[in-house]
């Protein structure tokens, strides 16, 4: 039995922001007319904050938060838009020692009755104290959204406001005391909210930053990233509260209806460091004029790190290709693997060597049928590549297992079990589920991977994995080959396991949209080519394909395939099928 | 309705994809969920190249883009000239 280990004696280390006793602490230390926060709207319109200036607004909105009845221990809700005045709600609820969370703010289609039960599930797990909205919180939304008797509502103000600190009581806040909590994405009532504690975030950001040797004079964070989320909230903004770095920012809308202001924000603000999802390593290339890329200069760029999706190199070399013209340098671009219960960071790759994460072809009927990763040539028939997450932070343990909890060795595909010294409490109010996710001390994340030379590779998810005659099949690998028929939109694509008891093992289900409905005349041509394909790449059959008009395949608020809820729709449209999907196991 | 609007039609036909879809000037693309927002960058950069204009950023939200007759009147609220 091995695990992967990457520690050092706790006195070997110094712990610079532990001399903190917990994050507010870090913010008061910090150096108040430094440049803290930067909103940027345009070129034009955009509003910094110093250290200094967010502070006084936080401690305005604690004053208004205390006098709404907020005590220590109370838990607060903000469903604010990601911006400064959220920031200072958040900071101010813990200078009260509160425990605030972030939830994401509603879109212009999200349907009213949705957004109640969600909003209502998340507040009666939490028994929050109040909900925190922004002054244009939809008037719609306002009389759908349902609360219990013990908490209120409360529109803010963006806490600008005439110089002079606020008066606060300080307030002694146990280091070991939950300092917020964290959730995952969007309002689904079933949504499990991650208790972190002010230690296990102050050791994360430690190994944090200096696993990127953060330079607290050079390094500037770039992001368009939601609070809600774990890149957005540790990443970009408890890492530059806590190490007084400067942060630009913009919205994740003004991001995703303008990418190339991605360029122009970090032209500008000379930005060092950023963390994007995979998928946005291809968005911002398709969708910026070549003609118009000459104006911006990315040399600042330092590491932008791809996360919290699985890492894919073609994605990476596609931003590569595209932005090496504007000075964008080949070890710039990153990967680690990351989740709210370890704070964040798991993994991180070595920015040391100045080189793109290390990468492995592997033989794919090998993968497959025995689930290790035999080393081939790069391009080899049948070949699959992936991306590698980096190593361990320190601190950190890691285990590969199988279904029957045996340790793995090296290039066996197993699930990710993690042990650190910044793993979360648990789930908040939800002792059931934490005792199913933390055993022995062992976190087990539900991700599947395999370890090669210590780098960590992350190849999906454990729920999602589809086992055909003892094969192991990653529907992501069948999504993208299903994908490459012109006929079908790429990315709409979701490939499941049945249960298929005449064959007594699984069976692979396509479904997929066609580019466009005309395509569905051609139906059985394009589904033969698609089975052609899969059986090619793969070696197995697979059995049925639905091919669905455009718009059949329903997203999440990130815009990616849901694949829950699409099975959900599909086992609606198609009873008969009596699916018993991996995602119900 | 203009030259550029019909051009504009025709874009969000090709890129909506539905054969037998009509749409006109005041039809609803993006809180009817015809559009995603995904999309909302291309539609802004057709927009752009139609109206000869720089749409900048922060001064639309996707409800200013939910008919193509108020995209064009969103670009002469708030375009400016292309440098």
């Amino acid at each position: 039995m091995r695990a992967v280990t990457r520690s050092a004696p706790f006195h070997l280390l110094e712990w610079h922001v532990l001399r903190y006793h917990n994050l507010v602490e870090a913010l008061e230390a910090s150096p108040g007319d430094r440049p803290f926060l930067t909103f940027w709207v345009n070129e034009d319109d955009q509003e910094t904050v110093t250290f200094g200036e967010f502070r006084h607004r936080a401690r305005r909105q604690a004053r208004v938060l205390r006098e709404h009845g907020v005590q220590a221990g109370d838990r607060v809700i903000i469903i604010m838009p990601p911006a400064i005045a959220a920031m200072a709600v958040f900071a101010g609820a813990m200078m009260l020692g509160a425990l605030p969370a972030f939830l994401a703010y509603p879109n212009d289609r999200v349907e009213p009755s949705k957004y109640r039960s969600g909003l209502a599930g998340v507040t009666a797990n939490l028994k929050a104290k109040l909900v925190v909205i922004d002054e244009a919180f939809p008037d719609e939304l306002l009389g759908h959204v349902s609360l219990g008797n013990e908490t209120g509502l409360l529109r803010v103000q963006d806490g600008r406001g005439a110089a002079g600190d606020e008066e606060l009581p300080r307030l002694n806040v146990a280091t070991e005391s939950v300092a917020f909590i964290q959730h995952s994405a969007g309002t689904t009532g079933l949504q499990k909210g991650v208790a972190l504690t002010h230690a296990a975030v102050l050791r994360q950001l430690e190994h944090l930053s200096r696993t990127l040797q953060i330079d607290g004079v050079i390094d500037r964070i770039y992001s368009w990233l939601p609070l809600y989320h774990d890149m957005g909230l540790i990443a970009c903004f408890m890492l530059p509260m806590v190490y007084h770095l400067p942060v630009v920012m913009q919205s994740p809308l003004d991001w995703v209806m303008y990418p190339e202001t991605m360029l122009q924000v970090i032209t500008e603000h000379r930005c060092t460091l950023g963390w994007l999802p995979n998928f946005a390593f291809q968005f911002v290339p398709r969708r910026t004029r070549p003609s118009r890329r000459t104006q911006y200069d990315l040399s600042s760029l330092r590491a932008l790190v791809n996360c919290s999706e699985p890492v894919r190199s073609s994605s990476m070399q596609e931003f590569y290709d595209a932005f090496a013209p504007i000075g964008l340098k080949r070890g710039v671009l990153q990967s680690s693997y990351a989740m709210a219960e370890n704070v964040f960071a798991v993994t991180q790759s070595d920015l040391s060597q100045k080189a793109s994460p290390a990468f492995v072809c592997a033989d794919g009927r090998e993968f497959r049928s025995a689930h290790r990763v035999v080393p081939v040539e790069e391009g080899c028939p049948g070949s699959i590549s992936f991306a590698s997450s980096g190593r361990l932070l320190p601190n950190h343990q890691l285990r590969i297992v199988s279904d029957a909890g045996t340790t793995l060795d090296s290039g066996h595909v197993g699930e990710i079990l993690i042990k650190s010294d910044c793993l979360f409490d648990g789930y908040y109010n939800r002792p059931d589920l934490t005792a199913k996710a933390i055993v022995d001390g062992w976190y087990h994340t539900g991700d599947l991977g395999f370890c090669l030379n210590d780098e960590l590779y992350v190849v999906g998810r454990k729920k999602d994995l589809i086992i055909v005659g003892g094969e192991n099949i990653y529907p992501q690998d069948v999504e993208d080959i299903v994908a490459t028929n012109p006929a079908i939109h790429d990315g709409r694509v979701v490939a499941m396991g049945r249960y298929n008891p005449d064959l007594g093992t699984e069976e692979i289900v396509v479904v997929a949209e066609v580019e466009c409905e005309e395509n569905l005349t051609n139906a059985e041509e394009i589904e033969r080519e698609v089975r052609g394909r899969i059986a090619a790449g793969l070696g197995v059959t697979a059995g049925m394909i639905f091919l669905k008009p455009p718009k059949w395949i329903v997203k999440s608020t990130a815009g990616k395939a849901a694949r829950s809820t699409t099975l959900e729709k599909l086992r609606r449209e198609h009873p008969e099928l009596d699916i018993e999907s991996q995602e119900t196991a | 309705m203009t030259a550029e609007e019909k051009q504009m039609i025709d874009y969000v036909l090709k890129r909506i994809r539905k054969p037998n879809l009509t749409i006109d000037e005041n039809t609803s693309l993006v809180l009817s969920g015809l559009v995603d927002s995904m999309a909302l960058g291309d539609l802004l950069l057709t927009l752009e190249d139609l109206t000869h204009k720089r749409i900048p950023p922060g001064a639309v939200k996707p409800k200013d883009l939910d008919t193509v007759a108020k995209m064009f009147a969103t670009a002469a609220r708030v375009g400016k000239p292309q440098k």
